[in-house]
C-alpha cells in the first residue's frame, strides 16, 4: 500500500498549521482553488479540439457583454436557486434533501396538469398564481414522501429522497407518455402547450422571464426566515445540535416535515416556472439535472440563501457555456457537468476540514 | 413464470450485488460512498470499451473495477485528506461519473462486442427449475456468488476483517494496535470502487451487450439503499439485490404476457421496492450502523 501512503500528503497538524496561512498565501490558495478547475478543463478541452481560453472568454462575455446573454445566464440561474434553496433550507435543520430533481419534476408535472387541464380559460391574474400553486403542491408533496419516511418511518432522508427522484422522473413519463400526452403530438411524449396568457411576462430582447425575481424573492425570505424569526432560530438550534434542540423542547418532527415541505414547494415552483418560463410543455426531460446543481449550489454557498445568489448564478454560467460548447465545437452540452464537478471537488478539497 | 422471474433476478441483480458488498466493505470501514453510481458509470463504459478494444471481456471486467477504483479515489482523498463531507462528496462524485461517461462514451454507443455469455455448468444446470436458475449465468455472475461467502468470512472470521471493522467503529483501538485507520479506509474505499467498477462492468458487458449513456440508472443509489437495508451484513446485502433484480425481472415478463399495465408502474417498481425494504429495517431498532458511520448521518448537514 506504498501509493497510497504517498497520497497522504499532511498529519493533522501539518493540516491545522495550513488553517493558520498568512493571509497572503491564503488568498493564494484561495486563487489556486478557483483557478484549476479551469485550468484542468481547459486541458482537456484542448486533448479533444477546442480552444479552452475562447470558450472562457465567451463565457464571460455572453454573461455578462449583452442583455440577451445576461438573461440566458439568469434563466439557468432560477431554476438552480430555488432547487439550492429546497437543499439549503433542510440542512440548516441538519437534514440532506437531494430531492430537488424529483420535486422540481412533481412539481412541473402538477403545474403543467392544471395550466392543461383546468386554467386553459382563466385569465393571467389568477391562472399563473394557481398555476404556481399547483407546482409548489406538486412538490411539497413529493417532499412529503420523503418527510413521512423520515419522520415516521425514521428512514435516512438522503437515499430516500435519492430514491423518489428515480421514481418521480418515470411517474412524469407515464404522464407524458399517457394522459397528458398531446394529441397532436405525432407520438411524441410531451404534454399539449399551455394557455399563452398563462406563460410568465418576459423582458424585452431576451428570453429572461419574470420568474428570476420571484425566485430571488424566495431567496430573501428563507434567509429572512432563518436569520429572523423564532422559527428559523429553532430550525437552526436544530441543525446545530439535536439533543440540545430535543432537551429544549422543540418539536423536532414538526420542524423536519416543515422544512422538507418548504423545500419540496420550491423546488416544485421551479418546475412551474421551467414549465410557465421556458418549454411552455411537459417533456420527461423538463428540469433535468436542477436538482442536482441546486444542491451543489447550495452546497458552494454553505447553505446560506443569500451566498446561493452568487453560486447558482456561476452555475448558470456554466450551464450556459455548456450549451455554446455543444453548438460551437460539436461537444455533448453534459461535458460541462464536468467542469461543474471539478469546481466542487477543489472547492471541497480547499475547504480542509470545515465541519467534515 | 417464476423461475424466469428469478433467473432474471440473479442476471439484471448482480450488478447492483457486486456494487452492493463494495459498499458495504467501505461503510464498515465507516466510509459511505453515494459516488458508487458514478464508479458503476464509469466501470460500465471503461469495460465495455476494454472489451471493444481487446475483444477480451474479461480484460474488460478487469479495466472496469479500475476506473471504478480510479474514481473511489477522488472519493478517499477529498474525504479521508480533505475532511470533506461524504455524502457531498459522494454526490459531486456520481455527477462526476454521469458528465464524463456522457462524455467520453459518445463513440461507444453504436459499438457491438460478444461480451461475456451464459455459460452453464455441466450437470448442474441440468437439474429442473434450480439449475436453470442458478447454474446458467454469465461467468462473472458466478464468480460475484463466490464473493459473498468469501466476502462474510473475511469480514467475519479473519484479522482482515477485524482491522477493517474496527476503523468503522472504534479507530482509536487501531491506533492503539499501531494500524493507521486512514490507510484502511482508502483500502475499503477503493475496494467498494473496485467492485462498483465491476459491477458496471458487468452490466455493459454481460448483461446488455452494449454502452448508453446514464445506463445505470440508479443502480448504484439502490447498492447503497441495500447496504442499509442489510444492516451492513454481506448475505443480506445479496437477498435486497437480487430483490431489485427480481422487480426488474418482473417488468419483461409482464410485459410478455401482454398485461395492461403501463411500463412506467413496471419501471418504478424496483425503486420503490428498494423503498419499501428500507421502511421495514429502519423501524427496527438500528445498533448494526457503525459507529464511525453513525456519526456522519449525525453529523449536521452543514458541509
Amino acid at each position: 500500500m506504498k501509493t497510497e501512503a504517498d497520497l497522504l500528503p499532511l498529519s493533522p497538524q501539518a493540516a491545522r498549521a495550513v488553517g493558520r496561512l498568512r493571509p497572503a498565501r491564503k488568498i493564494g490558495r484561495q486563487i489556486f482553488v478557483f483557478l484549476a478547475p479551469f485550468v484542468l478543463y481547459g486541458l482537456f478541452l484542448l486533448y479533444n479540439g477546442v480552444n479552452p481560453w475562447e470558450l472562457y472568454v465567451s463565457m464571460v462575455r455572453s454573461a455578462f457583454g449583452d442583455w440577451f446573454g445576461f438573461g440566458e445566464t439568469l434563466i439557468k440561474a432560477t431554476p438552480i436557486l430555488l432547487t439550492g434553496l429546497a437543499a439549503a433550507l433542510p440542512a440548516r435543520a441538519g437534514l440532506i434533501n437531494v430531492g430537488g430533481e424529483g420535486q422540481l419534476a412533481i412539481g412541473a408535472l402538477l403545474a403543467t396538469m392544471a395550466a392543461v387541464w383546468l386554467l386553459d380559460a382563466v385569465p393571467a391574474a389568477a391562472g399563473i398564481p394557481l398555476m404556481l400553486f399547483a407546482g409548489a403542491l406538486g412538490g411539497a408533496l413529493w417532499a412529503g414522501v420523503t418527510a413521512l419516511l423520515k419522520v415516521a418511518g425514521r428512514m435516512n432522508e438522503t437515499i430516500a429522497s435519492l430514491l423518489l427522484n428515480y421514481v418521480a422522473v418515470f411517474l412524469v413519463g407515464y404522464f407524458v407518455h399517457g394522459p397528458l400526452k398531446d394529441p397532436h403530438s405525432f407520438n411524441w411524449p410531451f404534454s399539449p402547450e399551455i394557455a399563452r396568457q398563462l406563460r410568465l411576462p418576459v423582458f424585452d430582447g431576451t428570453r429572461l422571464h419574470i420568474g428570476f425575481l420571484l425566485a430571488i424573492a424566495f431567496a430573501v425570505l428563507v434567509w429572512l426566515v432563518l436569520a429572523k424569526t423564532g422559527t428559523g432560530f429553532r430550525i437552526r438550534v436544530l441543525g446545530g445540535n439535536r439533543i440540545a434542540a430535543e432537551r429544549a423542547g422543540i418539536r423536532v418532527s414538526l420542524i423536519y416535515a416543515g422544512v422538507l415541505l418548504a423545500a419540496g414547494a420550491l423546488a416544485g415552483i421551479a418546475g412551474m416556472i421551467e414549465i410557465a418560463g421556458i418549454e411552455g410543455r411537459l417533456r420527461p426531460t423538463t428540469g433535468a439535472t436542477y436538482g442536482y446543481l441546486g444542491f451543489l449550489a447550495a452546497w458552494m454557498a454553505w447553505n446560506h440563501p443569500l451566498r446561493l445568489l452568487l453560486t447558482s448564478f456561476l452555475l448558470g454560467m456554466i450551464a450556459v457555456a455548456g450549451n455554446e460548447l455543444e453548438i460551437g465545437s460539436g461537444l455533448p452540452s453534459s461535458s460541462v457537468h464536468m467542469l461543474m464537478a471539478l469546481v466542487l471537488f477543489f472547492l471541497m478539497g480547499g475547504a480542509r476540514g470545515r465541519k467534515a | 413464470m417464476i423461475a424466469d422471474i428469478l433467473t432474471g433476478a440473479l442476471r439484471s441483480g448482480t450488478s447492483v450485488m457486486l456494487a452492493s458488498q463494495g459498499e458495504l466493505i467501505s461503510e464498515r470501514a465507516g466510509v459511505i460512498n453515494l459516488g458508487t453510481e458514478g464508479c458503476m458509470l464509469a466501470g460500465a463504459l471503461g469495460g465495455f470499451a476494454t472489451t471493444v478494444w481487446t475483444g477480451n471481456p474479461w480484460l474488460g471486467a478487469l479495466a472496469g473495477g479500475l476506473c471504478g477504483m480510479l474514481l473511489s479515489l477522488i472519493h478517499a482523498c477529498l474525504v479521508l485528506d480533505r475532511g470533506a463531507n461524504q455524502l457531498a462528496s459522494g454526490l459531486t462524485l456520481m455527477f462526476f461519473g454521469i458528465g464524463v461517461t456522457a462524455f467520453l462514451g459518445r463513440s461507444f454507443v453504436s459499438e457491438q462486442i460478444v461480451g461475456f455469455n451464459p455459460a452453464p455448468i455441466p450437470v448442474l444446470s441440468d437439474i429442473p427449475v434450480l439449475g436453470e436458475v442458478l447454474f446458467n449465468h454469465d461467468p462473472l455472475t458466478y464468480l460475484s456468488m463466490l464473493l459473498v461467502p468469501a466476502l462474510w468470512f473475511v469480514l467475519f472470521r479473519t484479522r482482515i476483517g477485524i482491522i477493517l471493522r474496527a476503523a468503522g467503529e472504534r479507530e482509536e483501538v487501531l491506533f492503539a494496535c499501531g494500524v493507521n485507520p486512514r490507510l484502511v479506509r482508502y483500502a475499503a474505499v477503493l475496494a467498494g470502487g473496485f467492485l462498483a467498477g465491476i459491477g458496471g462492468a458487468q452490466l455493459s458487458v454481460a448483461y446488455t451487450h452494449s454502452w448508453v449513456e446514464n445506463m445505470t440508472a440508479g443502480r448504484g443509489v439502490v447498492a447503497v439503499a441495500m447496504v442499509i437495508f442489510a444492516a451492513w451484513r454481506p448475505f443480506r446485502a445479496m437477498l435486497g439485490a437480487y430483490l431489485f433484480g427480481a422487480a426488474q425481472a418482473l417488468q419483461l415478463t409482464v410485459q410478455q404476457q401482454g398485461l395492461p399495465i403501463s411500463p412506467y408502474f413496471l419501471f418504478m417498481a424496483p425503486y420503490v421496492l428498494t423503498l419499501a425494504a428500507l421502511l421495514i429495517v429502519e423501524r427496527r431498532k438500528r445498533s448494526s450502523v457503525p459507529e464511525g458511520l453513525s456519526r456522519v448521518f449525525a453529523a449536521d448537514a452543514d458541509g
